[in-house]
């Protein structure tokens, strides 16, 4: 660990407390690896959500009572006395022959429940099974880190993890339903971004001990309600291709300490929250350091970045393509704005040597608008 | 999308208002549509909430279910709304017109929801209610199965392009309109509409932000916003329940119309945008090959109409090997005749089309209009060819067969050469059809020296692709006797679907 750059990374969180990888922050880095931002936010473990709140742009992910109840009374019931269901689905549904079962609750080791704790606790039994010692078969729970950036992040995977037939595998609990063996592909796919970073993270515990990637499966198994029943079934997700990004997106992705360093010395992102966790930070202060850092917004980070909305607006103003979303910025390779799209189509901008072609097209298709708009065809 | 309408997003992105994206509405608008705004439950799969419906503005009405975690709510909700879409379908079941078997329904029905998501929910309920059993012990009332299928009917309809009878009409604002946002945010009613049509006294920007608050404008479902159901929902229906366990009738009364309350405000919101949604939308002129599409949708409906008449099972939960492939042919010829024909009709579709190269217009420079060639069976036929000139970047290549809006019907051409000249393209081209039987092309179906003309490709004729009877499926495509075909046709054990865990 590089302790000036975790320096900085405090610095750049302050007072507040830190906060660690989660669905969302994962689901994040896989979707838009490039974002310094996002990068910069979560490597150090600041609240997204409270500072795009207090820069004005207040993230729309609440998450609603009945969806909550829902999830946590499905995974109550899979995981009841000692994975019961569980192991029902994967016998009846998924065919396996699982011998005996032994159950290990990872939570928190004799009533400690610190991170590191626990990481040590969720080591020591890992490695112990993945020796072939020790009864262990489900690990409820287990802690584990993951590195992000040259940067070690806790994850605290809501999952069990199995081992059958001397390998390891991620166990994904999830409430929406599979109707007729289908299920949403979008979540499904967030579902199995999850399960990555814990494959990863647990190749990553048991290549430190010198033990082989191949204990860990690339196979997810997806327990989720069987179409409106409350019943689980379960599935198997091959997890390959998307292991495979994430491992290459956190192998790509610029190093923290990089990135650290092209922020300018005393940036901050520290709300100064007061003792009734209110900020007393000038928000003008805060959205002015947002300002200097880079970001790369896309609509789709809508569906899971708490700053979009604060990116999306700096987009606006810059009057960027990016707000447009990838259909349409493909359509003009190598312009970034608005304005230039407009310049070049009515000629009133001198295309450069790479994108003369571009301008060709841009103009005739701007010629044949005009025409459109002249006959006044459309309401 | 072609550079032509990403430039469309630029300009709406520019000028901060929708522009046009078509000349034409390319789907029909029924003058009886039934609206139906679908509300769900967060969290579970098919548990729907409430539901606004109807066919005209002021005569919606409100179905709520006041715990959807009941099954027993859930689809006596079912048969609510079932009655009222299938009242609605029937009404439709009236007038044919033609010969016996041939015969078609006249008129077809044409449900209109806000949003994806609302297609999206009435799939889920149709795959509900479809298979469930109306005797025995968890029976329920004649109409839920019947509901079912025609939902699952109509869901699959809307997947084949350029169809009517199911339309969610973000959809059809966003393909006459383009706005400068993204194809997501599109997908918000409120959004779009703050961009085709700002309330009275707001501008674009005002109304994009209000579109996304929740508070202002409730989303248009099938979820309810989580502040909503956190705030407002979750201790309504804990009222409900309460007053239900105590079997207090007068705070039963007052609890469920409480939360009908809630819920109306919740959905009203949504309700009259879907109207003004579609009286815009009236305002558009309709494309004259709208008619033909629907002549095809009463064909579909007609046809299903019948299969229920005649008592038929309801749809699988899969398809077979067989089904799927025709159904996959049957999705990538209405696709391909879809463009085709908005290309044809549309003078900004078929822009669209040129600025990809994917079509040309230009003015003709050159005929030769008595050419004439001998067939094989030694007959002459008039072959006339004819040089235009376009700026257009021209990618289609020689041997492409045209049609053209530009002239009579029945006419068609095929492309002999493609040469560049200068900044322009020539484009040499042989008439081939619609000219009449004899030797000399009847007047005006060559087109003449100094006319502007219009080519675009012709999709053609394709022959109906055939696939093997369902008993000769290769033993590579069947399942087996315990496979899931077998399972899928048998209803699932009702008593399974349980809705435990009540908080």
């Amino acid at each position: 660990m590089n302790a000036p750059v975790d320096e900085r990374l405090a610095a750049l969180r302050g007072s507040a407390k830190r906060l660690d990888y989660n669905a969302r922050s994962l689901a994040a880095l896989q979707n838009n690896p490039r974002c310094t931002l996002r990068a910069l936010l979560d490597a150090s473990g600041s609240d997204k959500a409270a500072i795009a709140a207090h820069a004005g742009h207040p993230s729309p992910f609440g998450q609603s009572v009945f969806a909550l109840a829902r999830g946590n009374a499905f995974e109550t019931m899979v995981k009841d006395n000692g994975c019961a269901e569980l192991v029902r689905v994967l016998r009846e549904t998924l065919q396996l022959t699982l011998p005996e079962v032994g159950y290990e609750d990872l939570n928190n080791v004799g009533g400690d429940g610190r991170a590191a704790v626990r990481h040590d606790r969720t080591a020591q039994v890992l490695l112990q099974a993945a020796r072939g010692d020790g009864d262990g078969t489900l690990f409820d729970h287990p802690m584990l880190r993951l590195r992000v950036g040259g940067h070690e992040a806790f994850l605290e995977p809501d999952l069990v993890a199995f081992r059958i037939d001397g390998r390891f595998h991620i166990v994904e609990i999830k409430s929406f339903p599979i109707l007729d063996g289908q299920a949403d592909p979008t979540q499904v796919r967030a579902a199995t971004t999850q399960a990555c970073a814990y494959i990863i993270a647990l190749r990553d515990l048991l290549a430190r001990a010198g033990i082989d990637g191949q204990a860990v499966s690339d196979t997810v198994v997806l327990v989720a309600p069987k179409d409106f029943t409350n019943r689980p079934t379960a599935a198997f997700v091959d997890a390959r291709k998307q292991v495979a990004a994430l491992s290459r997106q956190l192998s790509r992705i610029e190093r923290i300490g990089d990135l650290v360093d092209l922020v300018p010395e005393g940036l901050t992102f520290d709300l100064d929250l007061d003792e009734e966790q209110r900020p007393r930070r000038p928000a003008g202060e805060l959205t002015a350091s947002l300002d200097r850092v880079l970001v790369t917004y896309r609509p789709d980070c809508l569906n899971h970045c708490e700053m979009a909305f604060y990116c999306r607006s700096r987009a606006r103003a810059e009057a960027s393509l990016d707000v447009l979303g990838p259909v349409v910025r493909e359509q003009f390779g190598g312009i970034d704005t608005t304005t230039m799209v407009m310049g070049l189509a009515h000629g009133e901008l001198q295309p450069s040597e790479a994108q003369s072609e571009m301008a060709d097209a841009l103009r005739h298709a701007a010629r044949l608008r005009a025409e459109l708009e002249g006959l006044g065809g459309a309401a | 999308m072609s550079i032509l309408s990403a430039l469309a997003h630029v300009q709406a992105m520019e000028s901060m208002r929708a522009v046009p994206l078509t000349e034409y509405r390319h789907r029909r608008l029924s003058g009886r549509p039934l609206v139906i705004v679908p509300l769900a439950m967060a969290g579970e799969a098919g548990a729907p909430l409430a539901a606004m419906v109807g066919s005209s503005r002021r005569t919606g009405t409100l179905l709520v279910v006041p715990q959807p975690r009941n099954r027993d709510q859930r689809f006596a909700f079912a048969a609510g709304l079932g009655r009222i879409v299938v009242d609605y379908i029937d009404s439709f079941r009236h007038n044919r017109r033609g010969e016996d078997e041939r015969s078609l329904y006249t008129d077809a029905p044409q449900v209109l929801v806000p949003n994806p998501g609302g297609v999206k929910a009435l799939a889920d309920l149709g795959r509900m209610c479809r298979f469930r059993s109306t005797s025995g012990p968890h029976a329920v009332p004649d109409v839920v199965p019947e509901f079912g299928m025609w939902l699952t009917f109509l869901v699959d309809r809307a997947e084949q392009a350029g169809t009517s009878l199911l339309l969610p009409v973000t959809r059809m604002l966003a393909e006459h309109w383009a706005t400068g946002q993204s194809t997501l945010e599109d997908q918000n009613l409120a959004s779009l509409m703050a961009w085709i049509s700002p309330p009275a006294g707001l501008s674009v920007e005002q109304a994009m932000a209000e579109a996304e608050n929740p508070d202002v404008c409730p989303p248009a479902g099938p979820t309810t916003s989580p502040e909503f159901d956190n705030r407002d929902l979750a201790p309504a229906i804990r009222r409900f329940d309460t007053a239900r366990a105590l079997g207090d009738p007068r705070a039963l009364a007052t609890a469920e119309s409480d939360l009908r309350e809630l819920i109306a405000g919740q959905i009203q919101p949504t309700w009259r945008m879907v109207w003004e949604a579609i009286s815009l939308l009236r305002s558009v002129r309709e494309a004259p090959q709208t008619a033909r599409r629907f002549e095809r949708d009463c064909a579909a409906f007609t046809r299903y109409s019948d299969d229920r008449d005649a008592g038929g099972l309801p749809q699988r939960k899969r398809d077979t090997a067989i089904s799927a492939a025709r159904r996959l042919s049957r999705l990538e010829r209405a696709l391909a005749d879809f463009e085709s024909e908005t290309a044809f009709d549309d003078r900004f579709v078929r822009a669209d089309r040129r600025s990809a190269g994917e079509a040309f217009a230009g003015t003709v420079v050159e005929t030769e209009s008595g050419r004439t060639v001998t067939t094989a069976k030694n007959r002459r036929v008039p072959r006339p060819r004819v040089t235009v000139r376009t700026e257009d970047p021209v990618r289609l290549v020689a041997d492409t067969r045209l049609i053209s809006p530009s002239m009579p019907a029945g006419h068609k051409a095929v492309i002999v050469s493609v040469l560049p000249d200068g900044d322009a393209t020539l484009v040499v081209v042989e008439v081939t059809g619609g000219m009449g039987r004899s030797v000399a092309p009847k007047p005006g179906t060559v087109p003449e020296l100094g006319q502007s003309i219009d080519y675009l490709p012709d999709p053609g004729w394709r022959p109906e692709p055939r696939f093997p009877a369902s008993d000769h499926t290769p033993w590579t495509h069947s399942a087996g006797p315990d496979g899931p075909d077998i399972e899928s046709a048998v209803p699932e054990d009702a008593a399974a679907e349980e809705w435990g865990n009540d908080d």
